[in-house]
């Protein structure tokens, strides 16, 4: 099953019954934590010298017997993160809750280290401010609830307007729409797409290769759709050299400053980086979601954060109160405007302020395609080490990109 | 016969004694965890599912030695060991000769040589690659400027060019050790044996050939022996830098072995391929212990 966004609207409620139901909070509609205790919440924060201090010192107000000890976690494109959690599950001294993603789900399931929430869930007031679809996406695959969302991001396509109207070409919708303003683009240093070959790329080739058709069940990667795609992906650098050179190996920063210096006309990431690109470019970036192809699909990541409690938690009742505290209408917008992500409660988006309205709206434009990627204990090592080392591969031409294919149908389904 | 331990025997017990609690420290430490790898990687365990590891003997080994990864990392660290102690010493043995001569600046050269040993590993990845980087990097800017290049390069995205970038990396953070270890030695060489090869009309070179190099042969033996311990194990520039790509062209043995436990969580074989490497080195290692332990033998 695909879990997309079909309709983020459709599950909202009206404001003020959920901006009463927050300000209720979990806390206050059930009975206090009779001792003092401690929850210990991993997070991590893309600029370190943000803080949630205020967040805590508002929550343990609002909860005298519940301390916070907030542990803030070195991200590392996710592997440092998910590794030391996963280590810490081992040596038995995981953190009562911590921010945890989708892909690593079944993972964690498999080592028994989460702790079902359904009952505490169902018992909150404020459940029904994040819509339905988002608590579908984030089930787990035993049908429990483990995670409560508390973010989200959509990946679009970044364009240069000013390098587009140039030459006389609007927004890429589709695949050859997409090549054509990749190949007009490129210029002397500048090149059309600014592509992520390195750890988290996975995303731009998802667009284009999964967006055609290619899937993760039995075949899915090695069906004549699937391989004409990724043929079709790796000849932007091999055959129409619409990449930069650095392409294969390069990161998030680099494609976000090579974007925001003028190195690149397009490139793929969230509303993460919508500010920094406008301070660097102004009116001169817009964004549009992923181009579509021939037949009309799509794909585009859909990049989920939630909190879990862990199953060796000796508070989860206290954790569950901090992180739906966090999930709670305007301590989420507070949250997000920490982690610069996009608030996952449908009051708080209403008046949401943080980036310009053009790319708030090239991200709900995007929902319709935008899925996780599979929830299977072989994906994170797929975005890590099979999918960068062998993209890098087929880019630099050791590998054909039928065979980089074949190595991905192996590695998920042997 | 008297029961009671004889005055002898307790005088033959106390060195064992008073090198008992580091003997035990030692061995929770490195013995325990070593053993623990060994044990590891005879079972086929994923960490993400403990339950289900089963021993397979050596089944991990017989796999590293069919897997063609493992081959270009074991080929590739073979020459990433060569080079980077090789250059870094090296540099690190001119730098040494250049610093014990006199000039009016020099206890500030000998400060400022030792940045690159002091400062952390990460930061150096992260410098050194903005310094590569094929848009920003300072390098292609200056070699542009030059005209030494007439297109940027991707030093780090090129299969040919990224190994030798790497090891440059590691060369210029390794070889302030050298630097700093020969010059102890060199200032240990009697002058005056310098003073009468030079009066028996020795040159200069014949004077380090003759004089200075024996002189250093334990100091530079025993350093060689330790950078190349660490260069062997060391991961973390790599892994900064390209993660061991593009493809597999700055893969090692120490980063494939940590790719396959820390990403794929595969620990039984990332044990194996850490056992692999750590019976390649025992051969430097017990040259190191056999050098190290000499003076006490005599």
């Amino acid at each position: 099953m695909t879990n997309t966004m079909q309709d983020a609207g459709m599950s909202r409620r009206k404001a003020a019954k959920v901006i009463a139901g927050a300000a209720l909070g979990a806390g206050l509609a059930r009975p206090a934590i009779a001792q003092a205790v401690t929850v210990r919440w991993w997070y991590h924060f893309d600029n370190p010298q943000h803080s949630p201090a205020e967040l805590i010192a508002k929550f343990e107000k609002e909860h005298p017997g519940i301390k916070v000890q907030a542990e803030s976690i070195p991200w590392g494109g996710g592997n440092d993160y998910a590794t030391r959690m996963f280590a810490a599950v081992i040596a038995n001294n995981a953190p009562d809750c911590a921010l945890v993603k989708i892909s690593n789900q079944a993972r964690l399931l498999e080592m028994r280290a989460l702790h079902p929430i359904d009952d505490m869930v169902r018992g909150w007031s404020a459940r029904s401010d994040i819509a339905d679809d988002v608590w579908r996406v984030n089930r787990g695959a035993d049908g429990k609830q483990y995670y409560l969302p508390i973010q989200y991001v959509v990946l679009y396509l970044y364009y240069r307007a000013d390098l587009l109207q140039q030459a006389g070409l609007q927004p890429p919708r589709t695949f050859d729409d997409f090549l054509a303003a990749a190949k007009a683009t490129t210029k002397g240093d500048v090149y059309g797409f600014g592509m992520r070959g390195g750890g988290g790329g996975h995303d731009h080739w998802g667009s284009f290769v999964l967006g055609a058709g290619a899937n993760f069940d039995k075949g899915g990667m090695v069906n004549a759709q699937a391989l004409a795609a990724n043929r079709w992906f790796v000849n932007l650098h091999r055959e129409h050299k619409v990449l930069p050179p650095s392409a294969p190996t390069d990161g998030f920063r680099q494609i976000v400053d090579g974007f925001k210096a003028g190195r690149t006309a397009m490139t793929i990431h969230h509303i993460g980086s919508a500010n920094e690109m406008v301070q660097a470019l102004g009116d001169r970036v817009s964004a549009v979601p992923v181009p579509r192809s021939p037949q009309g699909t799509g794909w585009t990541s859909f990049g989920d954060e939630s909190n879990a409690i862990f199953a060796s938690s000796r508070n989860k009742e206290a954790a569950f109160r901090w992180i739906a505290f966090l999930s709670t209408a305007e301590n989420n917008v507070a949250f997000n405007k920490l982690t610069g992500q996009l608030t996952i409660t449908t009051s708080g988006s209403r008046t949401w302020d943080l980036h310009p309205q053009r790319f708030v709206d090239a991200t709900s434009q995007s929902l319709p395609i935008a899925t996780v990627l599979p929830d299977r204990p072989q994906t994170p090592d797929f975005t890590r080490t099979v999918w960068p080392t062998n993209m890098q591969r087929a880019l630099l031409g050791q590998i054909s990109p039928d065979e980089m294919m074949q190595t991905i149908e192996k590695h998920f389904n042997g | 016969m008297s029961q009671h331990p004889s005055r002898r025997d307790n005088v033959a017990l106390t060195p064992y004694a008073f090198l008992a609690p580091a003997l035990i420290i030692t061995g929770l430490v490195v013995l325990v965890p070593a053993l623990r790898t060994f044990w590891m990687s005879l079972q086929d365990l994923i960490l993400y599912r403990p339950d289900a590891a089963r021993f397979i003997g050596l089944g991990n080994f017989v796999r590293a030695f069919g897997d063609e990864v493992f081959w270009i990392s074991l080929r590739q660290s073979l020459l990433w060991i060569v080079l980077a102690v090789g250059l870094q010493f090296l540099l690190g043995f001119a730098t040494a000769l250049l610093l014990n001569q006199s000039f009016w600046w020099r206890s500030v050269a000998r400060a400022l040589i030792v940045i690159p040993w002091a400062l952390p590993s990460v930061i150096i990845g992260l410098m050194w690659t903005w310094m590569y980087d094929f848009n920003l990097g300072v390098l292609n800017d200056m070699l542009l400027r030059l005209g030494l290049i007439a297109r940027p390069v991707a030093w780090l995205a090129d299969p040919d060019l990224a190994f030798y970038c790497v090891v440059l990396t590691l060369v210029w953070q390794g070889f302030p050790f050298f630097a700093v270890t020969i010059l102890a030695g060199l200032q240990s060489i009697p002058a005056d044996q310098l003073e009468a090869a030079e009066i028996d009309g020795a040159t200069r070179w014949q004077r380090l050939r003759h004089v200075t190099i024996p002189g250093l042969a334990d100091i530079i033996m025993t350093a060689l022996l330790l950078r190349i311990i660490w260069v062997a194990n060391s991961l973390d520039v790599i892994l900064l830098m390209t993660g061991g790509g593009p493809g597999y062209a700055t893969h090692t043995l120490p980063l494939y072995a940590f790719q396959k436990a820390y990403s794929a969580m595969e620990y039984g074989y990332g044990a194996a391929l850490a056992v692999i490497l750590t019976a390649l080195l025992m051969a430097v290692v017990m040259g190191y212990v056999r050098r190290s332990s000499r003076g006490i033998a005599t």
